[in-house]
């Protein structure tokens, strides 16, 4: 088996993809994987692959143009997942739109198919739980900073939300996992940037800028449940723990 | 009665005034999409968001407040009943946006939910409520969700001014029935709540109209191939088209909004007095039916107040009942069940040990086993473990060929619900005895645990937690 491997950048991934496919190995007798990666394998043959901006739109233009814009998308939507297998899923996707055409997506007979639907739905649940819980604290300057820590990279998916949301506030959402933010200036569109270990430590101090809001939504949260009907296993599965970190009405007073 | 307006601070009046409001079931943001907008705060998603959960596991997705706990009326059941001593608090317009939008901006909530004692009278709390989401709309440019409470008896101007600055606009019904409307809440009228539904049913449709929509609210699509929904039968709006409710001289026309495009909805509560259940859902029927209600709520009754007619302090809160409730509310919107079908005069409440589309199937085993690859829509979905999803999968995958036991589990069809009303190709899944007491028994045992769950959540926590208090592990 031949192996490309390549580290979890989008343009790398689409250049690892595209290096791949030109290898002329075989598509059944090549994996794509991340790195790092589990064990190497004395049987298999690994190649390195690293970004390169040129391979990298190609494998963009051919999806766009051979297959459809919305085919793409759902390429790079699952790119996002945290999920080991998703460069060798995305690769799959692509071969079976190239030889089926756009409704390659919905054979989900093909087991890839149904392992692309399965990521792309839990991708969806994720970034579901961030738009709900992610939680902003005003800083000094006025600003809005929310921390989350996410188990796949969705900073860009997040974006688009909060800018309709709030489109006439400065706001920024930053992965603490991923170490990169989405920084938002009063009504102009957001962008990506990636944090060094300084910036990360000094966003990080935001987090404990509490106001009275911060206590009134806490004693608000407290307030409105029901005694008599408490329930925190309905709690608990709504709201699972290991979301809950950044969010105020669980974080101790410190 | 006191409130010591000077010295209470904005975080005093929350609460007090989150906690009068927490009574009241409803908390979604639903039912309007709408895009954010440069200089403005917020935007709306027809699906709506919830932001957090409250230790009783309920979704806290709007800022639910009263704008004052004061109240000229004495409804038995209510804790700010005028007879009742306790603090009293008022937020001013200004003390509730920016409260609205500082949470807002920190992600806390979708919106506003406002509701209100009576203060003085329905006008004048009406009043006062509007101009607070005027305040909020204009200087503080919020264009996120509002849910606001419209009180019964207030001029219809008001409530035409409060419908057009929300999404979403109710009056609770809290009684079924005239009688005990009448014995637990005499300051109200059923007139006047039904009078002042009645407007807001018919301005909703004259906006929709207006706009080029159906006058009736959109239902899920499920509806539309259902033969006998309770949706097909279009009654109230078509025969008052005529004097329809659309002055242009109100100012806060000027807004541009559309009036309550979220709806309207209403709540009831169980337990409080004797009605049945079919009350409750020939009450609901009709509800949705002549007054289009997008949602009825339920609240189970939570004794507040020590009174010879109502139900002891201490009384558990009927969390199983309401759960049947909300259940067979789902089949009125989305299974194309009629309350008369699922319950009767003879036999008036749900049976607690199962849902009620497993206890209408067993009662209905004459109509069972249905064949899968040639039943109609309506048919598969009233079997115990198909839903709306369920029946379009089937539908769909019949198309190129007939549909197999491994085919429907693939599909996510609840076979151990299911498997007792279908054949596929003419055969069951297992033998089984088409009997009523067996399959009563074998459907009773699969929710056993989640019904003890929902009557008494707290008993498993500590259960739970003894286990881990304690060292011990427990055995799966
Ligand atoms: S009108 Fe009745 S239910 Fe409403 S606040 Fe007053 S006493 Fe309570």
């Amino acid at each position: 088996m031949h192996i490309f491997t390549c580290t979890r950048n989008y343009e790398a991934m689409l250049t690892c993809i595209y290096v791949a496919w030109a290898s002329g190995f075989g598509h059944k007798n090549i994996k794509l994987e991340l790195e790092p990666f589990g064990q190497y394998s004395i049987f298999d043959e690994y190649t390195h692959v690293d970004a390169d901006t040129a391979l990298a739109q190609k494998v963009m233009d051919a999806v766009n143009m051979k297959l459809s814009p919305y085919f793409y998308s759902e390429i790079a939507y699952i790119s996002m997942g945290y999920e080991e297998d998703v460069l060798d899923i995305m690769y799959r996707m692509m071969l079976y739109g190239f030889t089926y055409g756009n409704k390659a997506l919905n054979m989900v007979q093909f087991d890839e198919i149904a392992r692309y639907k399965a990521i792309r739905k839990r991708i969806g649940n994720e970034i579901c739980r961030f738009k709900e819980f992610s939680r902003f604290h005003r800083i000094e300057s006025g600003a809005y900073v929310a921390h989350i820590e996410p188990k796949s990279n969705l900073l860009l998916a997040l974006g688009p939300i909060f800018q309709d949301r709030m489109p006439s506030e400065n706001w920024m959402i930053v992965d603490d996992v991923h170490k990169e933010a989405i920084i938002h200036p009063i009504n102009q569109n957001f962008y990506l940037r990636i944090l060094n270990d300084e910036e990360l430590e000094n966003v990080l101090a935001s987090e404990r800028e509490n106001d009275e809001y911060t206590d009134m939504w806490k004693v608000f949260f407290e307030t409105i449940a029901i005694k008599e009907r408490e329930n925190p296993t309905c709690q608990n599965s709504h709201f699972p723990k290991w979301t809950r970190k950044h969010v105020v009405e669980f974080m101790k007073d410190s | 009665m006191y409130e010591i307006q000077n010295e209470m601070s904005l975080m005093d009046k929350l609460e007090i005034l989150g906690d009068a409001a927490k009574y009241d079931v409803a908390c979604t943001s639903s039912g309007v999409d709408r895009r954010g907008k440069e200089g403005f705060l917020g935007n709306s998603c027809a699906a709506g968001v919830c932001h957090a959960f409250a230790a009783d596991g309920r979704c806290i997705s709007l800022l639910k407040i009263l704008m004052t706990n004061h109240c000229v009326f004495d409804c038995k059941y209510c804790r700010n009943r005028s007879s009742n001593d306790i603090k009293r608090a008022t937020f001013t317009p200004d003390e509730i946006c920016d409260l609205t939008i500082e949470f807002y901006k920190r992600n806390y909530i979708e919106g506003l939910f406002l509701s209100s004692g009576v203060i003085n009278n329905p006008e004048y709390t009406m009043e006062k409520m509007c101009e607070t989401l005027r305040l909020l709309r204009t200087k503080y440019k919020f264009n996120g969700y509002i849910h606001v409470k419209a009180i019964p008896g207030a001029p219809q101007e008001l409530i035409y001014s409060a419908g057009l600055l929300a999404d979403r606009i109710s009056i609770n019904m809290e009684l079924p029935t005239k009688e005990s409307l009448s014995k637990l809440a005499p300051n109200k009228s059923f007139n006047n709540i039904f009078g002042s539904m009645g407007q807001i049913t018919d301005t909703i449709a004259a906006h929709r109209m207006a706009i080029g929509k159906d006058s009736r609210m959109e239902r899920s699509d499920i509806n539309q191939y259902l033969d006998n929904s309770i949706f097909s039968e279009k009654k109230r709006i078509e025969d008052s088209k005529k004097d329809l409710f659309l002055p242009a001289d109100i100012n806060d026309t000027k807004l541009k909004r559309n009036f309550a495009s979220a709806g309207q909805s209403t709540q009831m509560i169980i337990g409080a007095t004797n009605e049945s259940d079919y009350d409750l859902i020939r009450t609901t029927q009709y509800l949705y039916q002549h007054y289009d209600m997008k949602r009825v709520f339920y609240s189970g009754y939570v004794p507040l107040n020590d009174d010879p007619v109502l139900p002891e302090i201490g009384t558990p809160v009927p969390l199983l009942r309401e759960h049947r409730l909300y259940q067979a509310d789902w089949l009125l919107r989305y299974y194309g069940f009629q309350a008369n079908e699922l319950l009767s005069e003879k036999n008036p409440n749900f049976d607690e040990r199962i849902d009620p589309k497993c206890f209408w199937a067993i009662s209905h085993l004459e109509q069972f086993p249905v064949e899968i690859n040639t039943a109609s829509h309506d048919v598969l979905l009233r079997v115990p473990g198909i839903g709306p999803l369920g029946v379009k999968k089937i539908v769909s995958a019949r198309r190129y060929g007939s549909v197999t036991f491994p085919m429907l589990k693939k599909m996510g069809i609840v076979l151990k619900r299911a498997k007792y009303f279908i054949t596929c190709n003419g055969r069951m899944m297992e033998r089984i005895p088409i009997e009523e007491k067996f399959i009563l028994g074998q459907l009773a045992g699969l929710e056993e645990k989640k019904n003890k769950e929902i009557q008494k959540p707290e008993d498993n926590y500590h259960q739970m937690s003894l286990f881990t208090d304690f060292g011990m592990s427990v055995q799966a």
